[in-house]
């Protein structure tokens, strides 16, 4: 008895430099925004319980715009990186000549900052970037690209940074699939691509998911790239969040947008994991 | 991980995957590189190197003049030299208070069995999942009481929320693997906790701390919005100083682009090291399952 209490104290001691860490630093700021959401222990004006914020969020037609706006920066991004990533993981796995250097080459956006992929958006396709300038003599005019309406360039430059960290983490969930299981597909006469749909795809879901998820997260908290890229309306409730703490000092309000933006994630993750769930039942064990 | 089949099996095994289409890949993947990463890479080249003179404008798909003035500009402004130091050493503070704080809970998660583990293991992820700009904004509301706001310290303290969880994933990966027996014969052999964590842990976990520690690094160096909103403007990173050549009053072009060089080269040495001691399944253990 006395080993296992010894035993409790010692997890309690390896886990409290980081936990504590995190409980300090990022447990506590987020209790109190969302208690700030509510009115309470805002900096500045004590109101005491109030829903006043949230009528503020819900009420005002820009942040009801901003949130579906950060949904939307946070889903089609996701679904073009997805696109790119899983054929790219699958012809990466590839047996080609030059294999060792593209293994290498794709990963370099992972360590481009998210303004530098932004600045390459700018130069390239803004009004009198690169595109245009090249299609100006065959008589293509390109649409606004850059601060337009569909955020295209939002999309570009968020999926170019998104597309390698997809496709390392779904490279990886492929790679760790058993290769006799592969055979066994072959074997019992499933072409390349029913293989791939039938066995790889559904065997890597866990990694996939789990890069839609982290990927989604990044997309809908992001401030810099839509600032620099987005369209001036709507503005993402990131965007929205920062002026109202910096420039209008409404630490009520960001609160409130803090709290409904983390809500989305938590729910994005709760289904994350029923998902996963239902296919390590369904497939026997977990991909990884 | 590689399994022993006959030689007939293996070519039988193989040669569906090795149809002709290698060739075909690797044009394709070329392409898509050169117009992916090369053409921005050129682009940016070119734009560091416009004529101040001259500049570069519509109708011209090449610069009509090339000239250093921007890089010898940029290389004698004390402000972003300052700021690739300050970002270097942020970096590196931000990696050693990462790596220190991540070790005892990633062997506790790898290696112990606990209650409410799995909730340890959540709350340990949970940074990853709450966007980082929220976390910033917290932050600054309790930094505003605490004279941490506008600070470097202030700074390292917030990015270090965002890179704990991946270092602790990696490292708890790494530890996983290493055999219960090689700890409990140290432990046998009279060793106590930090001689376990001086002789076994830390030498068998080293590839994870390399993991760790090169992604945490170069989260560090890039990391623009948390940094933003808590140093900004007294702490100027490499990434708020580019910030305000884009967003600023007015875009600089090419001194945007050769601050994104001197942003890039330090990023890219990293990488390229890194790519001789990183293995990508000990990348992808970090987030391959959540």
């Amino acid at each position: 008895m006395t080993k296992g209490i010894f035993q409790r104290f010692a997890v309690a001691i390896l886990i409290l430099p980081a936990g504590g860490y995190l409980a300090l630093f990022f447990g506590l700021p987020l209790m109190l925004a969302f208690l700030g959401g509510f009115g309470m222990f805002t900096r500045g004006d004590e109101t005491g319980f109030t829903l006043e914020h949230y009528r503020a969020l819900f009420g005002t037609q820009a942040y009801r715009d901003g949130l579906w706006f950060s949904t939307y920066l946070a889903i089609v991004p996701t679904v073009v990186s997805l696109a790119v990533s899983l054929p790219l993981a699958v012809a990466l796995a590839r047996t080609h000549p030059g294999q060792r250097l593209f293994n290498i080459l794709y990963k370099v956006p992972l360590v481009v900052p998210g303004i530098v992929a932004a600045f390459v958006v700018m130069t390239m396709f803004d009004r009198g970037g690169l595109a245009a300038r090249v299609l100006a003599p065959i008589g293509v005019d390109l649409p606004k690209l850059v601060r337009d309406q569909w955020a295209i360039g939002v999309i570009i430059a968020t999926s170019w940074k998104a597309v390698p960290f997809m496709t390392l983490i779904i490279g990886g969930s492929l790679g760790a699939i058993n290769r006799d299981i592969l055979s066994a597909a072959r074997t019992l006469g499933a072409g390349p691509l029913a293989t791939f749909w039938r066995i790889q795809v559904p065997l890597a879901l866990p990694g996939i998911t789990a890069a839609f998820l982290l990927t989604f997260i990044g997309g809908m908290g992001a401030y810099a790239v839509p600032n620099l890229l987005g369209p001036v309306y709507p503005l993402p409730l990131s965007v929205h969040m920062y002026v109202n703490a910096f420039e209008r000092n409404n630490w009520g309000l960001v609160s409130a947008m803090g709290t409904v933006l983390s809500l989305i994630s938590i729910a994005v993750l709760l289904a994350y994991y029923r998902a996963t769930r239902g296919m390590r039942t369904a497939y026997g064990g977990e991909a990884r | 991980m590689s399994v022993a089949f006959p030689d007939t099996a293996r070519a039988a095994l193989r040669q569906p995957f090795l149809t002709s289409d290698g060739r075909w890949i690797s044009a394709g993947l070329g392409l898509a590189f050169i117009i992916v990463l090369g053409l921005p890479l050129l682009v940016t080249i070119l734009w560091s190197l416009v004529d101040p003179q001259v500049g570069w404008f519509a109708p011209d798909i090449v610069p009509p003049s090339l000239a250093l003035d921007h890089w010898s500009s940029a290389l004698s402004n004390r402000s972003i030299l300052s700021a690739l130091g300050l970002s270097v050493g942020i970096g590196i503070a931000v990696t050693i208070l990462t790596s220190v704080l991540a070790l005892p809970t990633a062997y506790a998660l790898a290696k112990l069995p606990f209650r409410m583990k799995r909730f340890v293991e959540l709350f340990v992820l949970a940074p990853l999942i709450v966007p980082g700009i929220i976390v910033a904004v917290g932050i600054g509301a309790i930094f505003f009481r605490l004279d941490l706001v506008y600070t470097v310290p202030g700074v390292i303290l917030v990015q270090t929320v965002g890179t704990l969880p991946l270092m602790i994933r990696i490292l708890a990966a790494t530890i996983e693997a290493i055999p219960n027996d090689l700890i409990a014969a140290a432990r046998t052999l009279g060793a106590g906790p930090a001689a376990i964590a001086r002789y076994i842990l830390i030498p068998l976990a080293w590839p994870g701390f390399i993991a760790g520690g090169l992604l945490t690094f170069v989260s560090s160096f890039e990391e623009f919005e948390k940094t933003f909103i808590i140093g900004s403007p007294f702490v100027q990173t490499l990434p708020v100083i580019l910030w305000t050549y884009l967003g600023g009053r007015g875009i600089i072009f090419p001194n945007a682009a050769v601050v994104t060089f001197i942003l890039l080269v330090p990023m890219l040495i990293v990488f390229f090291l890194a790519g001789r001691v990183l293995r990508d399944d000990v990348l992808a253990s970090g987030m391959g399952k959540l």
